[in-house]
């Protein structure tokens, strides 16, 4: 059952916050979709939603635009407590569901027309205007008489951007904006969303993650229905990378050398010789391990840059300790 | 209330879009002029059997041939409603505007009620055909529509129920199929029961409904039973949304 009858009115912890989600949790039967997962999003961010099919992303984003309630927690969106006063949530909330459901036998203008209606936009003028506004958002313009069920997928997830738009909401919430499309639609998309930032806050799902690090600030990884990793891309990745070396002499001497660089370098004897693992902050890092273990007299057989991608960590984070155990896992796009 | 309009808009525009409002319309005529043919030339060739009846009131719910075909194209004229939208994921975006359950819900169901009226406009030829040979009394005939339309009142709800409960349209359709009929069963049943039994079933009946308002008799007992059914069928229905929000 939803959480009702508390009395509290919600202070933004920051003045900025769009989207505050607390606890949220659903429950299907004795299965938990999502469990106790908790973030925030400012004013102006694009934040990405990201985790395997089955994580929980669409039953959370659900959750937010009241399409499902949840079972606990709390979430609010601007002032509005979303539990609460769900059609109050909404009207702040721009929402494109999975796979853009639309209805095919509409034209675009008639359609996103009766989408500004729904959203109580009153008057006729009024509505024409945010048509106009959002079709060019959207750059839909060109098929505005055109019929929806005759339109090529890239063309019907922008008037379904067109449809988040029309109301001029502050918030965005895309769910898998870019799937089924090929890569001249999905890089036309997201330049339609990195054009949106500032303007609007977004928060976005995918489990595409060059996506991640093409659009967003700010990452959410969910796996399991639990968020298990938060930070910008970078931030996730531990830096840009860092380097593998494997060189002659005692692992203590290596480790004099190379702590300065990394606090938590990894050592170990591989026979005769000290292999280490470093991460480096920036790229000509690399120039100088070469030239501080040289000065301490240490001989290098090998060198060897690499760079974490997100993927790694996407891997770690949502992989299971059997699943780790055994075989890695090449599903990833 | 202004949402239930913009709906129940655009909701008339799909039905009349849609290759299945016309093949029940043809149908439909087809039908009821074959009932129609049936009971005029029955009266022509018959012509002592009048009595306070004529084609007209026995067009209106007095015969099979206007309640077989009325159970089976009222849940066919509401499956789509709620149905083919959760199939093609179109109540996601409906369900996540600023609308309430209820607009949603009053939006289809008034839909459904002009489709209703619709779907009679065609049997004022043969009110035309009778009063172009004979006399007709516009206060009968006007009872009858009025009866008609009671009955669609709560058929059109209870069939928007049925779409709402159901996962696809045919389920609807069949599911709609049975609850009227099960209805139209244990109101039929009035005839084989007594005393209290049978005034309880014939409250419930549609077709003692349908005789008495085609005969001019306007009994507000069935009006209420009318309102009363389409309230709690709309009520459930606005219910089975909220559930649905709640199981997923």
């Amino acid at each position: 059952m939803v959480a009702r009858g508390t009395t509290t009115v919600y202070k933004p912890a920051q003045e900025d916050t769009v989207l505050e989600v607390a606890d949220l949790t659903k429950n299907y039967g004795s299965r938990r979709a999502v469990d106790a997962i908790s973030f925030r999003v400012r004013k102006g961010e694009i934040v990405g939603f990201l985790g395997p099919n089955g994580a929980g992303k669409s039953t959370t984003l659900r959750m937010i635009t009241g399409f499902l309630a949840p079972s606990a927690g709390r979430i609010r969106v601007g002032e509005v407590d979303a539990v609460r006063d769900p059609i109050g949530a909404r009207r702040q909330i721009g929402y494109m569901p999975e796979g853009v459901p639309l209805y095919p036998e509409m034209r675009v203008h008639e359609y996103l027309r009766y989408r500004g209606e729904l959203k109580g936009i009153r008057g006729r003028g009024a509505i024409d205007a945010a048509l106009e506004r959002s079709l060019r958002s959207a750059q839909v313009e060109d098929v505005r008489d055109r019929i929806i069920g005759q339109l090529s997928k890239g063309y019907r997830q922008r008037v379904g951007l067109a449809d988040a738009l029309l109301a001029d909401p502050p918030l965005l919430i895309l769910d898998e904006p870019t799937s089924g499309l090929d890569p001249n639609q999905i890089r036309a998309i997201r330049a339609l969303v990195r054009g949106f930032a500032g303007d609007k806050t977004i928060l976005l799902s995918t489990h595409i993650l060059p996506e991640v690090e093409a659009l967003c600030g700010r990452v959410l990884i969910v796996h399991k229905g639990r968020l298990v990793g938060e930070g910008a891309p970078g931030e996730l990745r531990g830096g840009r990378g860092g380097v593998r070396l494997l060189g002659r002499g005692e692992l203590d001497s290596y480790r004099a050398v190379l702590e300065p660089f990394d606090a938590s370098v990894k050592l170990r004897r591989e026979g005769e010789l000290v292999a280490a693992e470093l991460h480096l902050e920036a790229d000509d890092a690399v120039e100088e391990v070469f030239r501080a273990v040289a000065k301490a007299g240490l001989v290098l057989r090998e060198l060897r840059p690499f760079k974490t991608s997100l993927e790694d960590v996407f891997a770690a984070l949502t992989t299971d300790e059997s699943e780790r155990s055994g075989q890695s896992s090449g599903e990833e796009e | 209330m202004r949402a239930a309009l913009t709906i129940a808009k655009r909701e008339v525009r799909s039905y009349f879009v849609s290759p299945i409002a016309y093949v029940l319309l043809v149908a439909w005529v087809y039908i009821t002029g074959l009932s129609f043919y049936l009971l005029v030339t029955w009266f022509a060739t018959n012509p002592s059997t009048g009595g306070s009846n004529n084609p007209l009131t026995m067009f209106f719910g007095q015969t099979v041939l206007f309640w077989i075909p009325l159970l089976l194209f009222a849940p066919v004229m509401t499956m789509r409603l709620f149905a083919a939208e959760r199939a093609s994921n179109t109540l996601e975006p409906l369900m996540t505007a600023p609308v309430s359950e209820l607009s949603i819900v009053l939006g289809k169901y008034l839909a459904s009620l002009v489709f209703w009226v619709v779907l009679w406009i065609p049997t004022l030829l043969y009110v035309w055909i009778v009063s172009r040979y004979g006399d007709i009394d516009l206060g009968v005939v006007a009872a009858s529509y009025l009866g008609v339309f009671g009955v669609g009142l709560w058929y059109m709800a209870w069939g928007m129920l049925a779409s709402a409960v159901a996962s696809n349209q045919v389920v609807a359709a069949v599911l709609g199929f049975f609850v009227l009929g099960a209805f139209f069963v244990l109101g039929i049943a009035e005839f084989v029961h007594y005393d209290l039994t049978r005034e309880i079933l014939g409250y419930l009946s549609v077709w003692s409904h349908m005789a008495d308002f085609s005969k001019g008799v306007v009994d507000s007992r069935y009006l209420v039973f009318d309102l009363t059914m389409a309230t709690l069928g709309v009520y459930l229905t606005v219910q089975v949304l909220s559930w649905r929000r709640i199981s997923g």
